[in-house]
């Protein structure tokens, strides 16, 4: 089975638009968040989301959008994105440049691009009202294709002309994850050798509001306190949103090319927790199994893992059941992995979010660091017993464990390993 | 969608240009709708609102097509004639093209169908279709694409006499290409040592168009049609030749129908060579007469049959779902 490596990152994230700068920011524990003008509203009580900087794409017509110099986008090719598609399309760019791809090396059969999203519930409003008060004749002909789930794929494989496998993920918050995972296993069945995942999502009033309506959102006031699982006063998750492509590449590939890879994608587990629609199984069955997975087709044993970046939300019960399947996966051998939550700095991205903290932990491979959980004021007693560390670490990882779960109770847990 | 559906059948009703008075309201909606186009096509989209004029119509057509190109090429719409062509052109697609359609819908207050579109392959045709529509008239008869083999097989001419190389053919006039190859056997004698394309070549080429447009163009008459071996060269007036034309030279011809009545058709014509003025002839006439339509089109040694027409128009200018 070929090896399957990472080789190119690019970031629209609340904490940076950059890989530079979001590594400074993972490592220097700096939060993305900010009070958000269109929840600042009584009826609203959720007020902070981590929000995208330097874009602006509250219009519903792309053509008003603004996003930052360097890149440009035909009229054609944005016309039909969303906003997570422009945010994802951006990355895409800055992944191709980092990972040294040309363009016969993106556009060919055994290229590929798995993506996740959630759709755009803005457009989708907008379009539907539309259409309902307008009728079809004045509806635009982009309408669906800008909004439903699958915008993503559908805008970047035709905007980078992607020949090879493609398809769109929906698992909630596991989706990119599973995005991740299903193009590692494209890449070691030797049916592609390189493919493209991306994760996006619009982060605005539309995406992130009907969590309130779940009592999921953190109510916080203050963005230095909104974000911060793990900690006994934690009251939800903040939302964010953005675009992050990962390039996977196989071994073959990395060779021929003569790239340094950040890390290696060892295998992945998943499970499902069989149990409630949207609530975390409390002693974390799923996420357990998914991780006991992921290690045994990685071949690795837990004493290995050096750092775990969790998928923790900073929701009362998802935190308390990960932090159960934590330390039955590595309590019993004795196993103590530095645990983080990146998204203590980030906010959540929902269907982003799984490939943007495997991007994380690629950069911290690298880079030589394990980030802090932020903003833990007091531990939670129940995730005592694991070795959650507060602070980064200047010691680089060198196996890794990235944790993800979505609606539904699905979980997914993938393996990494750092080059050498 | 039916593929069977005739867009000149469907459409034939007058439009209700002004229905109501043009309010503040709507001037606020209509700069709204047309804020990325140009000052001028707003100021002529509220002319036509206001009085339902329909000369100010080709104004707004040409800023919201203009509106949908990309940058680099609205320089060809600057000054381009009415045989621009939108997708080769222009580079709109299918998808554009049903924006293009939504705004003008929505800005000259009129409602064009799917079918009606599939056959709008040029500017001109757009113009042309608008007005049509706007002045509750029959909608014309869709720019018809000719390859070679069309060509050959309708003309009552065949090569080494033939100097069309493609064609397009609409109600209002024909344009053609030809290319002068250099083996052309009357170059070989002129000039000596300088082939040349002499001038009378030059309006036979336009002859010919013009030909092409009297069998393939020129309105109908119940029951009859042109016969192909019933048209003649008559006359010519006010032939300037302006540009010699030698081998590797494209020739871009346009004929323009001035009167068409049996037994004469008289055209204006002019050939330029890229965007060189080579040849203008003020008036070009031909003789023809009708035949019993069950024997025309004419067919050339009864063996080759004309493309379907159907081939020709239903050009891909319906929203390609590929869902």
């Amino acid at each position: 089975m070929p090896r399957v490596f990472i080789t190119g990152l690019g970031f629209i994230t609340s904490i940076g638009n950059d890989a530079a700068t979001v590594a400074g920011n993972l490592r220097a524990l700096r939060h993305g968040f900010e009070l958000y003008p269109p929840f600042q509203k009584p009826e609203i009580a959720c007020k902070v989301i981590g929000t995208i900087k330097g874009f602006n794409t509250d219009s519903v017509d792309p053509e008003d959008w603004t996003y930052p110099e360097g890149y440009e986008i035909k009229r054609e090719t944005i016309r039909s994105m969303a906003p997570h598609g422009l945010y994802a399309h951006c990355a895409f760019l800055q992944a191709v440049a980092d990972a040294r791809l040309g363009e016969d090396d993106i556009s060919n059969t055994r290229t590929g691009l798995y993506a996740a999203s959630a759709g755009s519930p803005m457009l989708t409003y907008f379009h539907h009202d539309r259409l309902l008060k307008l009728g079809p004749a004045r509806s635009s002909p982009v309408g669906i294709v800008a909004s439903i789930v699958g915008t993503l794929n559908f805008n970047l494989v035709a905007a980078f002309k992607i020949q090879g496998a493609s398809c769109g993920f929906s698992s909630a918050c596991a989706s990119s994850a599973h995005a991740a995972a299903y193009a590692f296993d494209e890449i070691s069945l030797g049916r592609q050798r390189r493919m493209f995942v991306v994760g996006g999502e619009d982060g605005n009033r539309d995406a992130i509001l009907p969590f309130a309506g779940m009592r999921t959102l953190s109510l916080q006031t203050d963005p230095a306190l909104a974000s911060r699982p793990f900690d006994v006063a934690r009251d939800g998750f903040v939302g964010t949103g953005g675009g992050v492509v990962v390039v996977l590449e196989s071994e073959d590939e990395v060779a021929r090319r003569g790239v340094a890879p950040y890390c290696e994608i060892l295998g992945w587990g998943q499970a499902s927790d069989g149990y409630n629609v949207a609530i975390s199984h409390p002693d974390g069955a799923g996420s357990r199994l998914a991780m006991d997975n992921a290690l045994a087709s990685a071949g690795v044993a837990p004493g290995e893992v050096d750092y775990v970046n969790a998928h923790a939300t900073s929701t009362l019960i998802g935190d308390v059941s990960e932090a159960r399947a934590l330390r039955s996966v590595f309590g019993a051998g004795g196993a103590r992995p530095a645990i983080s939550s990146t998204k203590a700095l980030t906010g959540h991205g929902l269907s982003l979010a799984g490939v943007m903290e495997t991007g994380f932990c690629a950069l911290a491979m690298r880079g030589g660091f394990i980030p802090g959980s932020a903003h833990i004021t007091q531990l939670d007693p129940a995730c005592e017993g694991l070795n959650i560390v507060r602070e980064t670490l200047p010691a680089a990882p060198r196996t890794v464990l990235k944790n993800s779960s979505g609606f539904g109770g699905a979980n997914v847990a993938l393996v990494m390993r750092a080059p050498g | 969608m039916s593929d069977s559906v005739q867009p000149t059948a469907s459409s034939n009703k007058p439009f209700p240009v002004v229905s109501k008075p043009f309010a503040p309201d709507d001037e606020a909606a209509l700069r709204e709708a047309l804020k990325r186009c140009s000052p001028s096509t707003f100021e002529a989209a509220v002319q036509f609102r206001k009085t339902g004029n329909a000369d100010h119509m080709p104004a707004v057509v040409i800023g919201v097509i203009e509106r949908f190109v990309e940058p680099d090429l609205r320089a060809k719409l600057k000054d381009a004639d009415d045989d621009l062509r939108l997708i080769e052109d222009l580079g709109i697609d299918s998808l554009t093209m049903m924006e293009i359609v939504i705004l003008v819908e929505d800005v000259l207050q009129l409602t064009i169908n799917n079918d009606e579109l599939r056959s709008l392959r040029t500017v001109g045709d757009v113009k042309t279709f608008i007005d049509c529509k706007i002045r509750g008239l029959p909608l014309p008869r869709p720019t018809k694409f000719l390859p070679i083999e069309h060509i050959g097989a309708v003309m009552p001419v065949e090569p080494p006499f033939l100097f069309l190389n493609e064609a397009s053919v609409s109600s209002t006039g024909a344009n053609g290409k030809y290319r002068i190859t250099g083996q052309e056997f009357f170059l070989q004698g002129h000039f000596k040592d300088n082939p040349v394309m002499p001038a009378s070549i030059m309006l036979e080429a336009l002859g010919q168009l013009a030909v092409l447009f009297l069998l393939e163009g020129a309105p109908a008459e119940p029951g009859k049609a042109i016969g192909a071996n019933t048209i003649y060269f008559t006359g010519c007036e006010g032939v300037r030749a302006h540009r010699m034309c030698k081998p590797g030279d494209i020739l871009t011809l346009s004929i323009k129908p001035k009167r068409t009545k049996v037994p004469l058709a008289t055209f204006e014509g002019a050939i330029r060579v890229g965007q060189e003025k080579a040849v203008i002839a003020e008036e070009i006439t031909l003789t023809f007469s009708y035949v019993e339509s069950a024997v025309a089109p004419a067919v050339i040694n009864g063996a080759a049959q004309p493309v379907p027409d159907s081939e020709n128009s239903a050009r891909p200018l319906r929203v390609a779902i590929n869902a």
